[in-house]
């Protein structure tokens, strides 16, 4: 026995047996052991004189050529070929081949043969890329897992990764190699198995949103399955994929929540919002805005116009110019206006603004933010207390002029009668003086009698401002007072024409009208000039404002309207010495035609005359 | 004594005429129904200046006031031989302040003028030797 047969055979016989096999130089097998039989099915005696290429697959018969040629000169080397088995399958093996008596020139080549599966030699680069994968899985956040389709819509459980766990809280354990539907609870698992179903079926990638509560709390994920496809084309596994979105949903959430919040201000407030876009320059409407002023809007965003035309022209140049002003021609964001709009009906309402202004880097404005409010009622109830402090005022003033009347003229022919009386006792009855005094003081006590029904007269309009309504034909009227008067106009030989239009009425008190008309021409002919006859005009119509306008004027003796200023309407005022006028007629004029809404003027010349002019609306 | 009755009430210039008559206050009364006719005299006839003048306040074109007012330039010369005494209906208290500021009025009386009054005038005037 030579050396060659010895050494492999003897050599490791306690040791874990290896398959062995001994080629000579051609590389024809020239012993295999047992192992080599077990491993390849070939025995001894049948590979005996056959090639090693023979058995190696064809695509690798000729690296094994150039394998052998290096043992042969003195080099070890291990190797991956396929090896056809005696079943006549291939089957990967590693071959390592080392020189036999390397300084012999007879020497032939030994060799270990492994499976491939079992080899220490594996390919480092696949080992790298394994270590890569599993490294990626482990600290990837997305959840992975490998599902196994089983028959009958089952599914298990092959692989999850770390996230998977960390994220359910489950162990590894608790889920690999077990069924889907003992790992997912009800209603998931019905969803789940759905799409599952889906994507074996179809086999493509499904892709849903599902919202689990796990023990380390909601997670909003979106799950994506793709099928994996057998040898045969069939879907035999399912990799998964859980991207997390809790965060972005909570965003989303809490954007759409904020929204919503946004949205019920909007509804809670009473103002109209707007957003005006200064370089396109339309205007954002708030639902506020019809419903405020009454509106529908046509389209919106609306032209500027929708707002600027529907300011009132009055108020226009202190709010539309100086918005525009603001906006264009300074850097200052904030603008605010009170102004009066109108709404949809025709009526003003009156409206306080106020904006912020968006600028871009260069100060140039973008963009305004701002709500309209309408305060209309506001305004009216600061009106109100307006009129109800000038109502105060006016009767503080009645009460300073009634003072005025108890010191003056009640107490004038009291203070006569009085006087009077204290004389009467020292004159001697049959005396012409008591005679003329005691005719005074029935005179005086007369004239007492008429200031006290002067101050019944003006206390009475007082009492009740507007009397009875009713539309009173002012024509008629002043026909009715003229012949009242006839007598005396006649004696006094001045004449009168009347032009007011039968048809211009005004409401207002029938009796207050007599009394207008009664003290204004009875005042026109007690005060007529002696150089001329009396002529009376009374005029009316509708002036341009709509409002009915009586005019009275005469050619009368005038009174210097200078001096007599604001007294004129005053009670007893006179402006006359002679003859005598009590000072009522223009108070109680002008105290009827302002309890009826009127207002009177007056306008007069020393000489020449004198004209009132009476206006109601 | 000379006096002025200025009032455009002629029943109570009359019944001021005859009180004063009767207490024999003056012997020279004077009656003007209108403040400018007074003031007229007044300005004509500087010999003719009344050691008294009795004032009323509410009349029209021109008022009491108005009238003393007019006779500031001749302050001078009426000081100490005319003294006026403000006639009046009112006893609103803001005419009697009013009528204190004026040098020339000697005094205000709330109508009538009763017989005590025009005793007191004349002795007041006595003291003063004017008359």
């Amino acid at each position: 026995m030579n050396e060659c047969d010895v050494v492999p055979i003897g050599g490791y016989p306690e040791q874990q047996a290896e398959a062995l096999f001994f080629l000579n130089q051609q590389g024809e097998f020239s012993h295999v052991n047992e192992q080599f039989t077990a491993l390849t099915g070939h025995t001894a005696e049948a590979l005996l004189s056959r090639s090693l290429a023979e058995l190696v697959d064809p695509d690798g018969a000729a690296a094994v050529g150039q394998v052998l040629a290096y043992a042969l000169h003195g080099h070890g080397l291990t190797f991956d070929a396929r090896l056809r088995t005696a079943a006549g399958t291939f089957v990967r093996f590693a071959l390592t081949t080392f020189p036999q008596q390397p300084a012999a020139q007879t020497a032939g080549i030994g060799g270990i043969l492994r499976l491939a599966e079992t080899a220490q030699q594996t390919d480092s680069a696949v080992r790298e890329r394994e270590k890569q994968l599993s490294i990626i899985s482990r600290t990837i956040a997305d959840v992975i897992f490998v599902l196994k389709v089983e028959t009958a819509g089952q599914y298990r459980f092959l692989f999850v990764n770390k996230a998977f766990t960390d994220t359910t809280g489950l162990r590894g354990e608790q889920v690999v190699n077990r069924l889907v539907q003992d790992v997912i609870p009800e209603p998931s698992l019905s969803m789940v198995l759905a799409n599952y179903q889906q994507a074996v079926a179809t086999k493509r990638r499904v892709i849903w949103l599902e919202t689990s509560n796990y023990p380390t709390g909601q997670v909003v994920g979106e799950v994506c399955v793709t099928p994996v496809l057998g040898d045969d084309g069939e879907c035999c596994q399912l990799v998964g994929v859980v991207h997390d979105l809790t965060a972005q949903h909570k965003v989303e959430e809490d954007l759409r929540a904020s929204n919503e919040r946004f949205r019920y201000a909007l509804k809670a407030t009473t103002d109209a919002l707007y957003d005006w876009d200064i370089q396109a320059d339309t205007l954002l409407w708030g639902e506020g805005f019809e419903d405020l002023f009454g509106y529908h809007l046509e389209s919106n965003p609306s032209e500027f116009g929708q707002w600027s035309d529907f300011v009132h022209p009055d108020d226009a140049a202190h709010t539309v110019d100086t918005l525009l002003n603001t906006a264009h021609q300074t850097t200052r964001n904030h603008w605010q206006q009170e102004y009066r709009f109108q709404r949809a009906d025709g009526t003003w309402a009156t409206v306080f603004d106020r904006g912020y202004i968006i600028r871009d880097e260069q100060e140039r404005p973008v963009r305004m933010i701002g709500a309209m409010q309408d305060i209309s009622a506001r305004k009216e109830a600061e009106a109100q207390q307006q009129r109800m402090a000038q109502e105060l005022f006016a009767q503080n003033a009645d009460l300073q002029q009634f003072t005025y009347i108890v010191s003056h003229n009640l107490r004038a022919p009291l203070a006569n009668a009085r006087g009077y009386a204290q004389l009467l006792t020292r004159l001697p009855t049959d005396s012409e003086a008591f005679a003329t005094s005691l005719g005074h003081m029935q005179t005086s006590l007369e004239q007492l009698d008429i200031v006290l029904n002067d101050i019944n007269d003006i206390l009475s309009i007082r009492d009740k401002p507007a009397g009875r309504q009713e539309k009173v034909h002012l024509s008629s009227v002043c026909e009715q007072v003229r012949q009242n008067l006839a007598e005396t106009l006649s004696a006094s030989g001045g004449t009168l024409t009347c032009t007011i239009p039968p048809d211009l009425s005004v409401v207002g008190n029938r009796a207050y009208f007599h009394s207008i008309f009664y003290n204004l021409l009875a005042n026109a002919i007690q005060y007529r000039s002696a150089e001329r006859p009396l002529h009376i005009e009374v005029e009316g119509g509708c002036a341009a404002d709509g409002n009915k306008v009586v005019t009275v004027a005469d050619n009368g003796s005038g009174f210097d309207l200078d001096k007599a200023g604001a007294d004129v309407f005053q009670l007893y005022k006179r402006f006359h010495t002679t003859p005598k006028g009590r000072g009522i007629g223009l108070f109680l004029v002008k105290s009827h035609v302002e309890a009826m809404g009127g207002r009177i003027e007056v306008s007069s010349r020393v000489g020449e005359g004198t004209r009132f002019t009476l206006s109601f609306s | 004594m000379k006096t002025f009755l200025i009032d455009d009430d002629n029943l109570g210039n009359y019944l001021t005429e005859q009180l004063l008559r009767i207490e024999g206050f003056s012997n020279t009364i004077q009656t003007f129904e209108s403040a400018q006719e007074a003031l007229e005299t007044l300005q004509q006839c500087a010999t003719e200046t009344p050691a008294v003048i009795f004032l009323d306040l509410n009349m029209p074109i021109m008022n009491g006031w108005q009238f003393l007012d007019a006779l500031v330039p001749y302050e001078s010369r009426l000081r100490g031989r005319c003294r006026i005494f403000v006639l009046t209906s009112s006893l609103a208290l803001a005419d009697m302040e009013k009528a204190k500021t004026y040098d020339l009025v000697a005094g205000l009386i709330h109508k009538p003028i009763d017989s005590e009054e025009i005793q007191a005038i004349r002795s007041q005037l006595e003291d003063e030797d004017i008359v």
